[in-house]
């Protein structure tokens, strides 16, 4: 069994090495007021869709049995999508008890022999950590021994958030991966898209796009990512930060090690896309390049327009009130507001500071920022007569009370919202959902109730 | 009965369908009314377990974590994370009862979950949960075993017409629900815990998820002592009847592997009927009784000609095999999560304990895939029919009214069994 100093070790390795932006006291969860994933979750998010790459999450059933297949990354890699293959060691009270040394160094082996990866990840967890198994040096060895980049993962969920998890995914990355390799040629416009993960293929909706300006992709963290190909990220000329605040720290080392600069974006939304894209090109500084944008997007910007007629002719006069957090309070604000939707009303109460200034500038002066949802929002559907509640699902009921239509926020998406087609995708959705008569049909009475 | 492997060979599991010990626990603790289940560990057990959930049964689901960092683990021997976290709960809601679990990361430090359970004033069942051991339906059953120990009282006498029902956690609400109406149907007062047929079937409610809605109270639950006969449904059920006995040496018990399929049916009958000296069931249940008869006849030409895979936790396999095989379905493949008793007696050509890295290298060997939602996109590369059962099942909505069992739900699966094998019949053809 794990014994004291092992734990202060391991305790005092996590304060040197990632602890320098982390301030334990502050961000320390609530017991019995938590919501929201572990640093695992984060590192898992952040790693996972390099599908080419084999995932081993070293810790017992509850961390991968839970969680794999969970997120719809859209990958082109045409070997194996290892990112839906879960793997597990699975850790017993006998390794518990003597170490999970041996299995884990076994279970390397075996993916190695049948999986053939290009690269392997190892997620250490809150069990594998206190008992203090040394995966640096297991990688290290099944490094050496496969001639396979071997990365351990110190994220285990006891560390903290899932943001900081993420955090610790890039530095992973970071320290296993970036600059361990030449590309193959250089262009001028070589691009990386950092936190963006093609959850629904959403990259996919603006790729082709920066394609036909000319600007390449060289590598993701992580979305649609290869291993080859974030080894050569060192040598991109722009760092694309995609709706992650994160991985604003990998970034910056970056810039530091490599002289990379960065920018941070969105691409949810018509306006957020457009200005996205010409972010792009303007950091990479190419005049024309500007110009070839500027007329890119406002020939895109047309085509939406004239496919999004119709709908914006449904939307108006439609009011709606959204309950969520995170950037979603703005952004989901923003999409909607692209589609001729008046937001009434946005939930800040999970947001940051600055999401509730970002909040503010997107709603306007009227809009109300709405700091205890639960109790706040039945009474602005009402003051408001807003026809639409865009909330997560302990909401609905308040919607149906209230007869009106409702979309579930964090349902997991089948389809793409992002990028100038994904709006149409919303539109549609919404569109549908407005039109459904099943909110006022359950609210029905029944005969015996007065 | 063909060979049997209790252990898989390989040093970890590729695509697991296995689920952890403190789930199970959380499940049993929603089958409470007005309960919240308390989750020892890490946030992100937590979170994950409730996302899980929530996406299978499309509800919001009740929990909350003691949420332990590295920096309290040090500290902690876990008094302060769980004080502080029914403080924090109790500031907002007010709970019949806390559940307490655990996970793999307090186990290890070693914390004394009982002994911190004993300083709280209030209402708390603990239960140790590591999820380094065991699964899903052992960490059902060990929380049903300590709320029967924790909360129901002893007694003396017994009300023959009050019967305690034990189901196992593979259960869905609906079906534990028939359950019950089949017993009530004899004249009995049936009381299932936990009871998940009032808390997760689905019914619209002023559902806020603070705290589980529906279930069995602890009020009835503390007077569950004098109930005349326990019912376990599921081998990993069997020792929480001796718990519930040690309450009452009185009470009689009988046990049931599962009550999948007409033979099993029928046992469960001829239970009730000694029981209660009636000479025959209920018309509905004779009924229903031809009716499965019928249906074994109707699926059993497109059964007779399909092999099956099914991967699911032992109680359940146990009575899926069952099923198929009763009507000529060949269940060429078992797969169970973790070991058990049943897998001796499963009607399979073989039976493992593994996991769906083994189901596709057998691929070769079945038509039909019968298991979680993780078999989907499997079923899918490999061209096999696929029936979905157990948790999750994340890609179909309606789980929580899916019955299998007793004389009427043997009858739905049967159908959706041959349906699915003739459809993936015809979809070979066609290509
Ligand atoms: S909190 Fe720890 S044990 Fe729980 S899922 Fe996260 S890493 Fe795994």
């Amino acid at each position: 069994m794990a014994t004291k100093p092992k734990i202060k070790q391991l305790l005092d390795e996590s304060a040197c090495s990632h602890n320098k932006t982390k301030k334990v006291a502050c961000n320390a969860p609530k017991p019995g007021a938590t919501t929201g994933g572990c640093a695992f979750e984060g590192a898992q998010i952040a790693l996972f869709p390099y599908a080419d790459a084999a995932h081993l999450v070293h810790g017992p059933m509850t961390c991968l049995g839970t969680s794999w297949e969970t997120r719809t990354t859209g990958t082109s890699w045409q070997g194996r999508d290892l990112t839906q293959t879960g793997f597990t060691t699975d850790v017993s009270l006998n390794d518990v008890v003597f170490s999970g040394e041996e299995k884990l160094a076994k279970a390397i082996d075996y993916i190695i022999e049948y999986y053939s990866p290009e690269a392997l990840f190892v997620y250490v967890t809150c069990v594998t950590a206190l008992i203090g198994d040394d995966i640096d040096l297991i990688c290290k060895r099944a490094a050496e021994k496969y001639d396979v980049p071997m990365i351990p993962v110190h994220a285990p969920g006891f560390v903290g958030s899932k943001n900081l998890g993420s955090r610790l995914g890039g530095e992973a990355v970071l320290a296993h991966l970036i600059g361990t390799k030449e590309p193959e040629e250089s262009t001028p416009f070589d691009i990386n898209l950092i936190g963006e993960y093609n959850v629904t293929g959403d990259m996919w909706q603006y790729t082709p796009l920066l394609k036909e300006l000319g600007i390449r992709v060289l590598s993701t963290l992580s979305g649609d990512g290869r291993v080859a190909q974030i080894r050569t990220a060192h040598r991109a000329k722009l760092n694309v930060i995609v709706c992650a605040k994160s991985l604003i720290s990998l970034t910056r080392k970056m810039e530091e090690r490599y002289g990379i600069p960065s920018i941070s974006l969105s691409f949810y939304g018509k306006r957020d896309t457009s200005k996205g894209i010409l972010a792009i090109a303007e950091a990479l500084d190419d005049a024309a390049l500007v110009n070839r944008a500027r007329t890119l997007v406002a020939r895109e910007e047309q085509k939406l327009e004239e496919k999004l007629a119709p709908y914006v002719a449904f939307f108006k006069g439609k009011k709606a009130v959204l309950n969520t957090g995170g950037n979603k309070t703005w952004s989901i604000a923003a999409a909607l507001q692209d589609l001729g939707i008046e937001v009434v009303a946005t939930a800040v109460k999970k947001a940051t500071e600055d999401d509730r200034e970002k909040a503010r500038q997107t709603l306007g002066e009227k809009g109300v920022l709405m700091m205890d949802p639960g109790a706040e929002q039945a009474r602005l559907i009402d003051e408001t007569g807003a026809d639409l509640l865009l909330a997560g699902g302990r909401s609905l009921y308040t919607a149906i009370k209230k007869g009106i239509a409702f979309a579930d926020v964090n349902q997991e998406k089948k389809k793409s919202y992002g990028g100038y087609d994904g709006l149409l995708n919303l539109a549609e959705d919404l569109k549908n959902a407005m039109q459904n008569p099943v909110f006022r049909n359950v609210a029905r009475r029944a005969p015996w109730e007065k | 009965m063909g060979k049997v492997i209790h252990k898989s060979s390989k040093p970890l599991q590729v695509n697991p369908f296995k689920l952890s010990q403190p789930m199970g626990a959380t499940l049993a603790f929603l089958g409470i009314d007005k309960c919240m289940p308390l989750m020892h560990g890490g946030q992100g057990c937590t979170s994950f377990t409730k996302v899980f959930l929530t996406r299978h049964f499309c509800e919001p689901i009740a929990i909350q974590t003691t949420a332990v960092t590295d920096a309290i683990a040090v500290l902690d021997g876990g008094d302060y994370s769980i004080v502080e976290s029914v403080k924090n709960i109790t500031k907002k809601v007010t709970p019949s009862l806390i559940g307490l679990h655990t996970t793999g990361l307090p186990e290890t430090k070693g914390d004394d979950i009982a002994g911190i359970a004993r300083q709280i004033e209030f209402p708390m069942v603990h239960v140790n949960t590591p999820d380094y051991e065991g699964g899903l339906e052992s960490g059902w059953a060990r929380t049903c075993k300590a709320i029967i120990e924790e909360i129901v009282q002893p007694a003396e006498r017994v009300d023959d017409n009050k019967l305690v029902l034990l189901p196992h956690v593979s259960l869905q609400p609906i079906e534990v629900e028939k359950a019950k109406e089949f017993i009530e149907s004899f004249g009995y007062n049936v009381y299932a815990v936990p009871d998940l047929s009032t808390s997760l079937d689905g019914h619209l409610g002023n559902k806020q998820a603070a705290l589980s809605s529906g279930g069995i109270s602890v009020d009835e639950l503390r007077t569950l002592g004098d109930a005349g006969l326990v019912l376990t449904v599921g081998d990993s059920m069997q020792s929480c009847a001796s718990s519930l006995q040690q309450k009452n040496s009185e009470m009689r018990h009988y046990h049931f592997a599962h009550l999948h399929g007409l033979e099993a049916t029928d046992a469960l009958v001829k239970v009730l009927l000694d029981e209660t000296g009636f000479f025959g069931p209920p018309p509905t249940v004779s009924r229903w009784r031809r009716r499965l008869q019928d249906a074994m006849l109707d699926s059993h030409f497109s059964l007779g000609q399909t092999r099956f895979l099914v991967a699911a936790e032992p109680d359940q396999l146990s009575g899926l095999c069952q099923t198929l095989h009763d009507s000529g379905g060949r269940v060429t493949v078992a797969i169970s999560t973790v070991d058990s008793t049943q897998l001796e007696t499963l009607q399979a050509e073989q039976v493992m304990v593994g996991d769906l890295e083994d189901a596709e290298l057998m691929a070769d060997e079945y038509d039909v895939m019968i298991g979680n939602c993780h078999c989907e996109a499997l079923a899918h590369r490999l061209g096999k029919g696929m029936v979905l059962r157990g948790f999750p099942n994340w890609e179909q909505v309606g789980n929580a009214l899916k019955n299998d069992i007793l004389y009427e739900g043997g009858c739905y699966l049967l159908f959706e069994a041959a349906n699915t094998a003739s459809a993936a019949r015809n979809e070979v053809q066609h290509v």
